[in-house]
């Protein structure tokens, strides 16, 4: 077993490590100290990989990209209404080589800071100046801080406290647990036998559905990669979070490790994999901590006999949270999506069938199993399960939230304290869901619910807005956001995202568009070309702020 | 037992296909257009340019017909009004951060630009115009000082069938995407001259670029008419021994109306008509693909030092035009009267490598049977 990137384990198969080989091509160009003349030239000759591949490879990802930024300043939407914008002047009034950069998964501790590639939770100008332009002297004042013997760790606030257990899926605040009552289950049932029906009609109980945006069912997949002619299958973990607004995958690797391992332990018994990539962005250097405790501890158990773990850190991406560019970069590539179909549970990782799962889905199995499917489906209302709920912004207490799948924004905001000055809007979902107005507050914030107003509950993102926040600008953050993190593959993703972002600029300027039009006049038909041109999900949804601003909040906008 | 084709509807008419065959194979073998910018039959289906989009029945997206194979019974649409929407708004969406037609570029360096002819003949509108993000991430272009080939970011549509031809066809990978999103372009490793990379200077990226972005550098090729407005002569490359083919693009007004070669296009693999070729024989071994001599090389054709007789030496010791008669008279002479002297073996015959096979094989011919020698040889051979 081996738990850290880097070389294959002795016995792997000689494909196995060419591949391994070719994935740490991003690794070993952050050992060559990112995009720098020269680095390309040699990590290329190690990896087997071209020199302009590896070029290429170095300019896609901000981490690599622009080595020298040691300090980024968090500019997501909670993270700005908290006052990340002075943060990063203090910053660069200090003397520090900071820029600002998209969601660090932290906006339930805003304003987050990236030090390098650790997070630091509320971070004020004042520890800015304290630096005195050094970044390795930045530390962040905040209470949460707790420093380590490898490092420093913090975790955010997390509720309901007074939640009886049996109604949580996941349970922040429970103990961990290294027993591997699911696995054992899992076993009775049949997993990875070929009678294994039992074990994925449990699953097909319980109602799972993909926590990572999709909300597609779980089982279904499952059962699609074990059905498969192809022998060698692969198991990934998606915590590459990234969508503005969310943070419940960190929280939870943090605080429940023990979770996320014994679940994909029993995907891949159940799926017949014997290699599981977790795939962790780059910023999370305190979660992937806590895996590394929690598989040492399942193996110091001896529950992980033939199971090879491999941590691939992502290199400042947001793109690779879609599953199929998450596989490229896994591959050592650029980030960018994949056509579908075919789809991962058929073509996935170096072209075998592959299960892919959010982190906050698999953390969910190992109850299912315990607990069983029904009781699972009981914990939510029309959905099934109880669901991690990030909220942020406008909000008391700030926090992931663990409540029936399908409470209303009343019921979220009341469990994290109340709202802060009058509600004016909310994303439901992160930025990939738009903007929905106060008179939503009464809506099941779950999938088929949000996705009847043309939204959609996607990752949980919840970010509270009040009535000081004019949309106009909102609207500007997260389109910014989307054209930043567009891989720039396709046309009406790659054009579109700027061209929606320069429409506001110049709505906000009050000026036109190049030919005489006003600054908004073509942007429902980009935003048309964007949702049926777009080849993955950034591109179809990467308008929905700015429509959905324009459709509730028409009088932030001039034109 | 019947054994029948499986079969597609396009547009609701049936049309036969073979398993794994596109749909843009099936429809365009059937002559149904269907736009594309960043297809070659030579490359991996990248469906990135979104050109080729088509209306499936029974799915819920518009998909690349370049990607998505044709299925017995499935059935597709290519001008429903989703569709000519869909190509209207995307070459719009395209003018905004493109130079077009009549701009600076594509026009006044003759190369052609599929992305002005499909924004006019889809109804594109004028939208207003980006600003080039491209630019700065490409690096400093004018340091690279490689004779043949240019990357204008202006007409850059980032349909990567330049680093894909060099990847996937000539696996010299020599240029790659940099950046990301709409900070995108074609560069080099660490922005180095062409000539400090991998880069054969094949022209292959020149070739496949839809928008004339990957252009032609010689001073010939600027100011010149369009492709279209030229010539095309079609030969073979008497470099070496391969036998490609390719087209000679002849500015019929240059030259004072002699004509001038201003450029080597190559042909696809398109079987040639003119020819009675077996099925699945092009007569174009070269598959469009060339050599740095091939494409770039013809400079010599017009050169005022090219010799266009044969020149044999005199008594006086310079050389004077003479006829093929003489010249081969001459040659003869002189072999016959080295082999009466010395012997056939003192004779040694030696063949260029830019001779074809057939010419090969009769040089092989004069020597063994003519002159009785063994001593053959082809420079290429060592």
């Amino acid at each position: 077993m081996s738990i850290t990137g880097g070389r294959a384990p002795k016995d792997a198969s000689r494909r196995e490590q060419q591949r391994r080989k070719q994935g740490e091509l991003p690794d070993r160009l952050q050992a060559a100290g990112g995009m720098v003349p020269e680095a390309a030239a040699k990590v290329a000759t190690a990896t087997g990989s071209s020199e302009a591949a590896a070029f290429g490879v170095a300019s896609f990802y901000s981490l690599l990209a622009r080595p020298d930024k040691k300090v980024r300043v968090c500019t997501g939407l909670s993270c700005r209404m908290k006052g990340a914008d002075e943060v990063l002047e203090a910053a660069l009034a200090a003397g520090l080589d900071a820029e600002g950069c998209s969601c660090l998964a932290a906006c339930d501790t805003p304003p987050a800071v990236l030090k390098d590639r650790v997070t630091l939770p509320e971070v004020t100008a004042l520890d800015m100046a304290a630096t005195k332009g050094d970044w390795t002297a930045l530390a962040s004042s905040s209470h949460r801080v707790q420093a380590t013997a490898t490092g420093i760790t913090w975790t955010g606030d997390v509720g309901p406290a007074d939640a009886a257990p049996d109604s949580l899926s996941i349970n922040l605040l429970g103990e961990a647990n290294y027993e591997g009552a699911g696995l054992a289950k899992a076993a009775e049932l049949g997993a990875g036998t070929d009678d294994a029906d039992a074990f994925f009609q449990e699953l097909e109980n319980s109602g799972l559905q993909g926590r990572g945006g999709a909300g597609f069912p779980a089982h279904i997949k499952w059962r699609a990669v074990a059905g498969q002619p192809v022998q060698e299958r692969f198991v990934v973990l998606n915590a590459d979070e990234g969508e503005p607004g969310t943070f419940k995958d960190r929280e939870l690797m943090m605080r429940r490790p023990d979770l996320v391992i014994e679940g994909l332990a029993i995907a891949a018994r159940a799926v017949g994999a014997d290699t599981i990539y977790l795939y962790l962005r780059g910023e999370f250097q305190v979660p992937r901590v806590c895996l590394e405790d929690a598989i040492a501890a399942f193996e110091a158990a001896g529950l992980l006999t033939g199971l090879d773990f491999h941590i691939h850190e992502g290199q400042g991406s947001y793109i690779c949270g879609e599953e199929t560019a998450l596989l490229e970069a896994l591959e050592g590539k650029r980030g960018m999506p994949r056509l579908k179909p075919p789809f991962p549970v058929e073509v996935g990782l170096w072209g075998k069938p592959t299960l892919i799962h959010n982190v906050e889905t698999i953390a969910c199995v190992p109850g299912i199993l315990a607990r069983g499917g029904a009781a699972f489906r009981a914990q939510g209302r029309d959905e099934a399960g109880a669901k991690l709920y990030c909220v942020s912004g406008h909000v008391a207490r700030p926090g992931t939230y663990e409540l029936p799948l399908g409470v209303t924004l009343d019921e979220l905001v009341e469990a994290a304290g109340g709202y802060v000055g009058e509600l004016k809007a909310f994303c439901p979902g992160g930025a990939s869901a738009g903007f929905l107005p106060a008179s939503e507050r009464t809506r099941p914030l779950d999938y088929k619910s949000l996705g009847e107003v043309g939204s959609m509950l996607g990752s949980a993102g919840v970010v509270v807005l009040n009535d000081t926040v004019d949309m106009r600008w909102a609207c500007l953050e997260q389109l910014r956001f989307f054209e930043d993190e567009s891989c720039g593959q396709c046309a009406p993703c790659r054009i579109g995202t700027r061209y929606l972002r320069e429409a506001v600029d110049r709505d906000v300027a009050g000026t036109c568009q190049s030919n005489g039009d006003r600054a908004l006049t073509h942007v429902d038909d980009v935003a048309w070309q964007m949702g049926e041109g777009s080849i993955c999900g950034l591109g179809q949804i990467a308008a929905l702020p700015l429509t959905s601003a324009r459709k509730y909040f028409p009088g932030d906008f001039q034109d | 037992m019947i054994i029948t084709k499986p079969t597609c509807t396009i547009d609701g008419q049936k049309f036969e296909f073979t398993a794994g065959e596109s749909m843009l194979e099936v429809a365009r073998r059937n002559d149904i257009a269907i736009p594309t910018l960043c297809h070659d039959p030579r490359l991996d289906p990248a469906g990135a340019c979104r050109s080729c989009l088509v209306e499936i029945e029974g799915q819920r997206r518009l998909l690349p017909s370049c990607a998505t194979k044709a299925t017995d019974g499935a059935s597709f649409q290519t001008k429903s009004e989703r569709v000519e929407k869909h190509r209207k708004t995307l070459f719009s969406l395209y003018l905004t951060d493109h130079a077009d037609e009549d701009s600076e570029g594509g026009q006044h360096r003759g190369a052609p630009n599929k992305l002005a002819g499909a924004s006019k003949k889809f109804g594109a509108e004028n939208w207003g115009k980006l600003t080039n993000l491209r630019d700065e991430i490409a690096g400093d272009r004018s340091a690279d000082v490689n004779p043949y080939i240019q990357y204008d970011s202006d007409l850059c549509i980032l349909c990567a069938k330049c680093t894909r031809y060099c990847d996937e066809v000539e696996a010299v990978s020599a240029i790659t995407l940099v950046g990301r999103g709409s900070e995108t372009a074609i560069a080099t490793p660490d922005s180095r001259s062409l000539l400090d990379t991998t880069c054969e200077l094949c022209g292959g990226c020149v070739a496949v670029c839809p928008t004339g972005a990957m252009g032609e550098k010689k001073p010939k090729t600027r100011n010149q008419p369009i492709e279209s407005e030229l010539k095309k002569v079609r030969t073979t490359c008497n470099y070496c021994g391969v036998g490609c083919q390719f087209d000679f693009n002849v500015d019929p007004d240059g030259r004072d109306g002699l004509g001038e070669v201003v450029k080597v296009t190559s042909p696809d693999a398109t079987p040639n008509q003119n020819m009675d070729l077996p099925a699945g024989f092009s007569g174009v071994s070269s598959d469009g693909n060339l050599c740095v001599k091939g494409r770039f090389g013809y400079d010599f054709v017009h050169h005022e030092e090219r010799l266009t007789t044969p020149l044999v030496r005199g008594a006086d010791g310079d050389l004077h035009p003479a006829t093929w008669d003489e010249a081969f008279d001459a040659a003869i002479a002189g072999l016959e009267k080295v082999s009466a002297k010395y012997g056939d073996d003192s004779l040694a015959f030696v063949s260029s490598a830019r001779c074809t096979i057939e010419e090969n094989f009769l040089v092989q011919k004069v020597s063994r049977v003519a002159f009785g020698t063994n001593n053959v040889h082809q420079c290429a051979a060592t």
